[in-house]
């Protein structure tokens, strides 16, 4: 007995092995319902559909505000009774109580036998905590029904049952299934000298989780949204079988002629900024170099430093900028007036169409260019001052050593940033786009992603955006391991 | 003219292409430089001249105002920043964004501080899966409606929240964290542990002192970052205007064709209205700008030292 204890998990791994399912499937099942407390769309405690949609477990639970934010007249003439409010707030705390015991619970049991024992009395403790906590929600709602009865206004308070209810009682349920199973057929620590301790690994681990959950709630949940591709879905409405349209709206890429005719206008304007922008992604070398052929450093920095500036403002800055150098009453036309006495000078330069692919582009390297060179500039830095002395022993002049030294050494660079930019081909950002938008040049400046924020959030087309959104971002992937290939292939080193 | 140049060697002695090359370069970047500079500089005395000056457009390279006789004369006045205060919702705006940006920017430091640091324990439960778990978010998206969609299930829609939590985990900085720390020598953060002191100790103590550098560098492009914000106050705030941004009221501003007197606070005193109607509409565009880029231009002395730092040491990735 002394040695398995002193061996510590791997002994008590190898007993249970049988038997970690139940474990697993209640770890799993405390870290859903933990996170379910803060999930808006299961709050148990929304029991009246007057209680904020936006509101979770833990907001219902301190914030009476949020739940009572707009029943205002429902409350003044009593038709919902504070104490029944005061009730349900209670209630939901002892539900949250009784499910962070539980998922306290599940952190422990990654301890040593010890721990992993004592841990899992709280989920046989919390469970049913958690589940008299919903007792008291269920008494809110009955409260509240008798009571709307009794003045006869049930249809305004609109009480009901929410989903959630139902889905935190068979958090509940299984939490105490599974943890009593596991605390079960989990073996008492004997040696009385065994303290409670976790394996570093499991320690490690259980200090990133809060990370890796937020990171899983803002980055890869959102993918659950795909869903409303294959649905008719309309803001407001639900999805379910009946208005599941399959592929259709897939489809619809390629048969509906509006959304083609859109598409294909979209799509050409995005192909050819992102290429211009290819096209002149040498310029921040060109800059470097050129910065570098001057002699005095301060000069140098000085340079840097202004041309950098426009990297730091927003484009509604550099819009504000646009406006205050080309609208009628900018810059450009106050000098035409009243410096050169043109008479006439009143265009507004913002509002006319042509050229506004090379707009944008000019635009984009005003804000850019000093900036992207700053990558460069320390390539330069980098590169061994002797290859320059040999090569001017060997009689180079500048220009070949610019040619035959420098530019060589910033290739790897480069081509890192170009094949970034290949693969980003798709997404130029919407907010350059955005704002420099009007009723002129809307047809030819508007691209990928501002295509998307109008039908989307602008029109509400949210299955239609959504469709153009995954193919997007599957494209997007598909060109990013594309070019990471080719540059494994070609240079031996992976981009990402 | 490179192609006459024969003179070998002794390149300290100029010739004569190259000195004519020098000094086109010279040319081209002084007027570069002065393209990225004058709009800043025009609009800042566009917001100091006379504005019914600006407005007739006799402000073009020096802030004037008017003297007794009427004439444009050089001259500031600062009164358009002060009749800011009468400029509806601006106030709110730039306490939100104030507020943003140092709440934001904080917790987004503790965050990738934090998980920088622990990415770089090899002991760690299947370390390498977690860590690409979180690198893996800044190659992919699932697309603006999806994210708009999950916002809104989240309940962080027309909430302030929604400026700071989700801007928490930003991988790219916990790269550049981890990439630091594993320069710092393992054998201070050995000593501490042989001394006794457990994970958040040798984090506090030993990891969080030394790696102030990059700490202040994730930090600098963090606040710029939170202030320039726009897309997210855009899309989220539809029903609190009083949560909008910065930058997104000076969109609005921008964008707003009618007189923006009329967006004066209403019914304010006699000398309120005078403030108003000292203001035309270019004026507080004008203004409102270049309150939100001075802040910029005063931190931007600080950032340039990190200027490298940041980029070089995302191309090392992790």
């Amino acid at each position: 007995m002394q040695g398995t204890a002193k061996a510590g998990i791997p002994a008590a791994e190898r007993q249970s092995a049988g038997l970690k399912a139940p474990l697993w499937l209640f770890r799993l099942t405390a870290l859903a319902a933990g996170m379910a407390i803060f999930f808006p769309p299961v709050n148990p405690g929304r029991i009246s559909e007057k209680i904020n949609s936006a509101a979770s477990l833990f907001t219902t639970g301190i914030s009476r505000d949020t739940i009572t934010n707009s029943m205002g007249r429902i409350l003044r003439s009593q038709w919902i009774q504070d104490q029944d409010i005061t009730l349900l707030m209670i209630a939901c705390v002892v539900t949250m109580v009784g499910v962070l015991a539980c998922a306290a619970g599940a952190c422990m049991s990654l301890g040593n036998r010890k721990m992993r024992k004592t841990g899992l009395i709280l989920p046989i403790a919390g469970a049913p905590v958690a589940g008299a906590g919903l007792l008291l929600i269920h008494k809110a709602y009955q409260n509240m029904t008798a009571h709307g009865e009794e003045v006869g206004k049930l249809d305004t308070i609109k009480i009901m049952l929410p989903d959630g209810f139902t889905v935190f009682c068979v958090f509940a349920g299984l939490l105490f299934v599974t943890g009593l199973i596991a605390f079960l057929t989990t073996r008492p620590e004997k040696d009385p000298a065994v303290k409670m301790e976790m394996e570093e690994k499991y320690r490690l681990f259980l200090m990133m989780l809060p990370v890796i959950i937020l990171s899983f709630i803002f980055a890869y949940l959102p993918i659950w949204g795909w869903r409303f591709a294959f649905f008719d879905y309309k803001p407001g409405g639900a999805i379910g079988p009946e208005n599941y349209v399959g592929l259709k709206w897939f489809g619809s890429l390629f048969n509906d002629p509006a959304t083609m005719n859109d598409l294909g206008r979209v799509l050409r304007n995005t192909l050819i900024m992102s290429g211009l922008g290819i096209a002149t992604s040498w310029l921040p070398i060109a800059f470097a170099v050129l910065l570098a052929e001057i002699r005095s450093t301060k000069f140098q920095r000085t340079i840097q430093t202004l041309t950098t500036i426009p990297n730091f403002i927003s484009w509604v800055l550099v819009y504000a900028i646009a406006i205050c150098i080309f609208s009628t009453d900018g810059f450009i036309n106050s000098f035409l007036t009243n410096v050169l006495h043109r008479t006439g000078a009143n265009t507004n330069y913002l509002q006319i169409a042509d050229h506004t692919w090379l707009k944008m582009l000019l635009w984009g390297t005003w804000k850019g260019v000093g900036w992207s060179a700053i990558i460069y500039i320390a390539g330069i830095a980098g590169i061994d001052q002797q290859l320059y002395e040999a090569a001017r022993v060997d009689g180079a002049n500048r220009f070949r050593c610019i040619w035959h030294i420098t530019i060589p050494g910033l290739i790897p660079t480069y081509m890192v940033m170009l094949l970034m930019s290949i693969a980003g081909i798709l997404s130029n950002g919407m907010e350059q786009y955005l704002v420099f938008e009007n009723a002129m040049n809307k047809d030819v400046i508007e691209v990928l992603d501002l295509y998307v924020y109008h039908i989307g959030i602008g029109q509400n087309q949210i299955p239609l955006s959504t469709v153009v959104g995954i193919s997007k971002s599957l494209i997007g992937v598909t060109l990013l391991f594309s070019a990471n290939g080719i540059s494994k292939a070609v240079r031996g080193e992976s981009i990402i | 003219m490179s192609k006459k140049e024969t003179q070998p060697a002794m390149h300290i002695r100029r010739t004569a292409g190259d000195r004519v090359f020098d000094t086109c370069v010279i040319v081209l970047f002084l007027a570069f430089t002065f393209i990225c500079i004058f709009p800043f500089y025009y609009l800042l005395i566009n917001t100091i001249s006379d504005n019914d000056l600006v407005t007739s457009g006799r402000v073009n390279f020096f802030p004037m105002l008017k003297n007794a006789a009427g004439d444009a004369v050089f001259g500031v006045q600062i009164n358009n920043y002060l009749a800011l205060r009468n400029v509806q919702d601006l106030g709110s705006s730039i306490l939100v964004t104030v507020a943003r940006t140092l709440l934001g920017t904080a917790l987004m430091v503790v965050t990738s501080a934090w998980a920088g640091y622990l990415v770089t324990k090899q002991k760690m439960w299947k370390r390498s899966f977690w860590y690409r778990f979180l690198v893996i978010t800044m190659y992919f998206n699932a697309g603006l409606v999806p994210w708009y969609m999950n916002m809104l299930m989240m309940g962080l829609t027309d909430n302030f929240l929604a400026y700071i939590i989700p801007g928490m985990v930003a991988p790219y900085n916990i790269i550049l964290v981890k990439t630091y720390i594993e320069s710092i020598p393992g054998s201070l953060e050995e000593s501490a542990v042989i001394d006794g002191a457990g994970t958040l100790k040798v984090w506090l103590k030993i990891i969080l002192p030394l790696s102030v550098p990059i700490l202040a560098t994730i930090a600098i492009f963090g606040a710029v970052g939170n202030w320039n914000s726009f897309q997210d106050s855009l899309l989220l705030m539809n029903n609190r205007p009083d949560l909008y941004t910065l930058q997104h009221r000076l969109y609005i501003y921008l964008n707003s064709s009618s007189n923006l007197g009329a967006m004066m606070s209403q019914g304010g005193t006699v000398s309120e209205q005078a403030a108003a109607s000292m203001l035309n509409q270019r004026v507080i565009q004008y203004t409102v700008s270049m309150v939100s880029i001075i802040p910029i231009l005063l931190v931007y002395p600080f950032m340039q030292r990190y200027f490298v730092k940041g980029i070089m040491l995302g191309a090392v990735k992790g």
